[in-house]
């Protein structure tokens, strides 16, 4: 039996992330799902796309229009703020993300973090806040746009790198505590701004991933931060976290956050038992092997491994690489009605 | 000689694989307890106390390469176990590294004078569109203490500068890292290259990083994938192998 939709992708997103009842597993995009394609087919190439409002709302579109994803998500990189900030960037070209130059840290020490002036009106802050409002007065009533904003674990390996900043942890946590307290501010900053311009939900970076460092830097370092991030933004926020991350989910979980964005490394029926129901699960289809170099039926039983465990919102792990094929992509939202349709034809009703 | 140094005994608690805390306690059994006490302040991340020490055993007519063997390599040995295990994780990884910068601070003038043969010629680097480079650079910290020549390229490189570091430094192993999945494909493209160049049964590669997997290394086309900096030494040293019975020139290759 056919699955009959009942709400709006918005509707079904904004649903998911308040732990609500939802017609069908929304398919989401917490960070970036553009690809080379995409940007032929709607002529906004990188690097131009992460810095003009315009080309930026046109790629994030094709999310929806293109993919059938049921959110936008205009922040393609994890960039905007360093750049704002006065790192030394790397725009790339078509074929590459651009890239903070983190062998060459603007900072030395917590003394050094300022919120420089104009830090919201800079090129690439407005890039992404003037293409939210684009996306909102075009899509907005239909499709959940998603923000994001950067984390301060993640802004201190742009502004320090991540060697010193990684030293400091160990050489001096009372200080490293001290970074990321006046590093968080921009976070709120640049979160803050996006929901001004009608961002629906924000996708939080924080990365302090398993390939780094260990679970109980989470809980030391992070989590009651992230707690006051749920305070002070007041939207649903989406942690993601790369790489490993079980051993710290049980923390993640009691960040108050609405959802996890999670890594394939992580297998979904142990990650949804970790977190217990305490915060949602987005995730967790791997990229490298599966979406860039297998096929839709390799993508088709990724998506069903994540259901079957109950993950909450179904997308990529990471932001795709660029190279992706589009047919692998618009497998996800086709696999996800397919799932939800066979629950119906196996139970009689929706699962 | 047995550990002495209780500290680094205790050490050995963390090292659960039987064959494994038999080969580690061998690489203390040549070395005294001064040994010993460069590899527990190696292990503590203890920079000062490895500069002291190493200039210590140098100024006792200690061999260099007795100091690097003894105390900075089997330190780091029990390093990248608890490493791989999840022990320790990449911080404390940096401050042991670290420590042992400091240490080959002092013996590193001596050992490039005295001409001993390398094991091999290495490039590393890590792709094109990543910059990161703290894996590699471990890597590479390892490469060099074991006995490789490494030429370190650094970050963001692309296929035809391997291209060109294996065939300027006559390189039979190349290793690539990458952290990002959305630089990952780069690793296939550069094989890619060297196959297209013609120089692809030349050169050994190695791939690692984070994200990086056996599969997608077996997909990409690489000859070996190394999970850590442990595990890329080891692998170096067999590529190594397999490069110095490979055939060196064009009539070797049609034979």
């Amino acid at each position: 039996m056919a699955l009959i939709e009942t709400m709006t992708p918005r509707q079904r997103v904004l649903a998911a992330l308040s732990g609500e009842a939802v017609d069908r597993t929304p398919v989401s995009n917490p960070t970036s799902v553009a690809t080379v394609e995409l940007m032929d087919l709607v002529g906004s190439p990188f690097p131009d796309a992460n810095r003009d409002p315009e080309m930026n709302a046109r790629l994030a579109a094709t999310g929806y229009t293109e993919l059938g994803f049921d959110s936008i998500m205009p922040y393609f990189s994890i960039i905007q703020e360093s750049s704002a900030l006065g790192c030394e960037m790397q725009w790339e070209q078509k074929d590459n993300w651009p890239t903070v130059r983190m062998g060459n840290p603007i900072w030395k020490n917590h003394t050094d973090v300022q919120i420089p002036p104009g830090f919201l009106e800079h090129q690439d802050s407005i890039a992404i806040t003037r293409s939210i409002g684009i996306l909102k007065q075009e899509f907005g009533r239909e499709v959940a746009v998603i923000g994001k904003t950067m984390g301060p674990w993640t802004l201190a390996y742009h502004v320090f790198g991540v060697e010193p900043f990684l030293l400091m942890t160990i050489d001096d946590p009372g200080l490293t505590m001290k970074t990321l307290h006046k590093l968080k501010e921009i976070s709120v900053l640049f979160g803050q701004a996006q929901i001004d311009a009608g961002a629906d939900a924000l996708t939080f970076p924080d990365h302090a991933t398993g390939d780094l460092v260990s679970g109980e830097y989470y809980n030391r370092f992070l989590l009651e931060i992230h707690q006051e991030m749920v305070d002070r933004l007041d939207v649903p926020l989406i942690l993601h976290i790369c790489g490993k991350t079980t051993d710290r989910m049980h923390y993640i979980a009691q960040n108050k956050m609405s959802m996890f964005h999670f890594d394939s490394q992580n297998d979904p029926q142990e990650s949804v038992d970790i977190v217990d129901g305490r915060i949602g699960l987005v995730g967790n289809i791997n990229n490298p092997v599966t979406l860039y170099s297998k096929d839709p039926r390799a993508v088709r039983e990724e998506v069903y491994r994540a259901l079957d465990a109950g993950v909450n919102m179904i997308a990529p792990e990471c932001a795709i690489p660029l190279a992706t094929k589009l047919e692998n992509l618009i497998e996800i939202p086709r696999a996800v009605k397919d799932w939800h349709s066979d629950q119906i034809d196996n139970n009689g009703t929706a699962k | 000689m047995p550990i002495v140094n209780q500290r680094l005994e205790d050490e050995m608690a963390h090292i659960s694989r039987p064959e494994e805390l038999t080969h580690i306690r061998s690489l203390f059994d040549s070395g005294d307890e001064l040994m010993q006490n460069i590899a527990y302040a190696l292990i503590s991340g203890n920079d000062r106390d490895v500069d002291e020490l190493t200039k210590q055993a140098l100024d006792q007519h200690y061999e260099p390469n007795i100091v690097l063997d003894d105390g900075l390599i089997a330190g780091m040995a029990v390093i990248g176990i608890k490493f791989r295990d999840n022990i320790i994780f990449v911080p404390e990884v940096l401050i042991s590294a670290r420590a042992m910068k400091a240490g080959m601070a002092h013996l590193e003038p001596i050992l490039s004078e005295s001409g001993v043969e390398p094991i091999g010629t290495v490039v590393m680097g890590t792709v094109k569109g990543d910059l990161h480079d703290i894996g590699k650079n471990l890597c590479i910290m390892m490469l060099r203490g074991t006995g490789f020549v490494v030429h370190d390229l650094g970050v963001d490189t692309k296929p035809d500068e391997f291209i060109d570091a294996v065939t300027e430094h006559g390189a039979g192993v190349l290793g690539m890292s990458a952290l990002l999945t959305t630089t990952m494909p780069n690793m296939g493209r550069t094989i890619q290259a060297f196959e297209e160049a013609g120089m692809r049964e030349f050169v050994s590669i190695m791939v690692g990083g984070a994200p990086v997997t056996q599969e997608f290394a077996e997909d990409m086309g690489a000859d070996g994938y190394g999970q850590d900096a442990i595990a890329c030494v080891d692998l170096a040293k067999t590529l190594s192998r397999i490069a110095s019975h490979a055939p060196t020139n064009e009539s070797d290759a049609q034979n």
